[in-house]
């Protein structure tokens, strides 16, 4: 019986990135296991091994992915801003977020020390922020982007404000 | 129980079998070129899986899973006692196996070897 060969992938293949990525930037990358990654996509381990080949090959994936559809674009848009305050503001509001929100400094934080191909992407993206801010803030870019960097860390531990306060 | 190791002048990763896992997999040792590594993942969860037909080896459930096995299609080689300390690795189609699912002592170090040896430019 060979019902089961050459059978069509039954999975979207970017919906899955997109789901694993948000599972790494939740959870972080040793905090993800296998059957995490293959309940919440709903793809099967062997499939999931057939399309990404491990688990690391499918964390840089994901966050190659991050860096090409939310570091980019929100680059792109910091870079288009003249006034030195409104883009260190958007940056600060708007880099590294999305449905993945975190996953760059995450990975900066947990894997890069470790892995070198994730240092570079992580290094992309810091590159690319600097870039960004360079139309409005010239030499000091890279020292913006520092800050950039260190507001959305602080942010990840602001506490939200109680919606009951009397 | 597996050692795994890389062998970087002839390219090759090799999957020795320890002691009666020799018997239990009729297998001393596998020789894989690196170019047919895909990579390697530490999976405690694998274990659960459904193992398919078995074609050479060992299965005792709950107990040892060692040999040849197919499934889907697919064609798995498995050693594993301790579900807690199974590695995948993951094969291209050149060669005689898909999968190959083993236990080794430090999944942790095995997983960066593999990894790091076949490293994506």
């Amino acid at each position: 019986m060979v019902m089961d060969m050459g059978r069509p992938r039954a999975f979207d293949t970017d919906r899955a990135i997109g789901t694993a990525a948000a599972l790494f930037a939740t959870h972080g990358y040793e905090g993800t296991s296998v059957d995490d990654l293959v309940t919440a996509t709903g793809i099967h381990r062997g499939s999931l091994y057939k399309v990404f080949g491990s688990k690391r090959s499918l964390h840089l994936t994901a966050l190659r992915n991050h860096l090409d559809h939310e570091i980019r674009p929100t680059a792109a848009a910091i870079a288009d801003l003249t006034d030195p305050e409104q883009a260190l503001t958007t940056a600060i509001a708007s880099y590294d977020n999305g449905p993945a929100a975190g996953l760059l400094l995450l990975a900066a934080a947990e894997r890069a020390p470790h892995d070198p191909e994730v240092a570079a992407l992580v290094a992309e993206g810091i590159a690319a922020l600097e870039d960004a801010l360079r139309p409005s803030h010239g030499d000091a870019a890279p020292r913006l982007a520092s800050t950039v960097l260190g507001a959305r860390l602080r942010l990840r531990a602001a506490r939200p404000i109680p919606s009951q306060e009397y | 129980m597996a050692l795994i190791s890389v062998d970087r002048d002839r390219d090759l990763m090799t999957v020795e079998f320890q002691g009666l896992d020799k018997l239990w997999t009729l297998k001393s040792r596998l020789e894989i070129p690196l170019a047919h590594v895909r990579g390697a993942t530490h999976d405690p969860g694998m274990a659960r899986e459904p193992k398919g037909v078995r074609v050479g080896g060992t299965h005792v459930p709950g107990v040892i899973t060692a040999g040849r096995f197919r499934r889907d299609g697919e064609r798995l080689f498995w050693d594993v006692k301790n579900p807690d300390k199974a590695v995948v690795i993951e094969l291209a189609d050149a060669g005689t196996y898909d999968r190959l699912v083993v236990e080794v002592d430090d999944p942790r170090a095995t997983v960066a070897l593999v990894e790091q040896s076949i490293a994506r430019g």
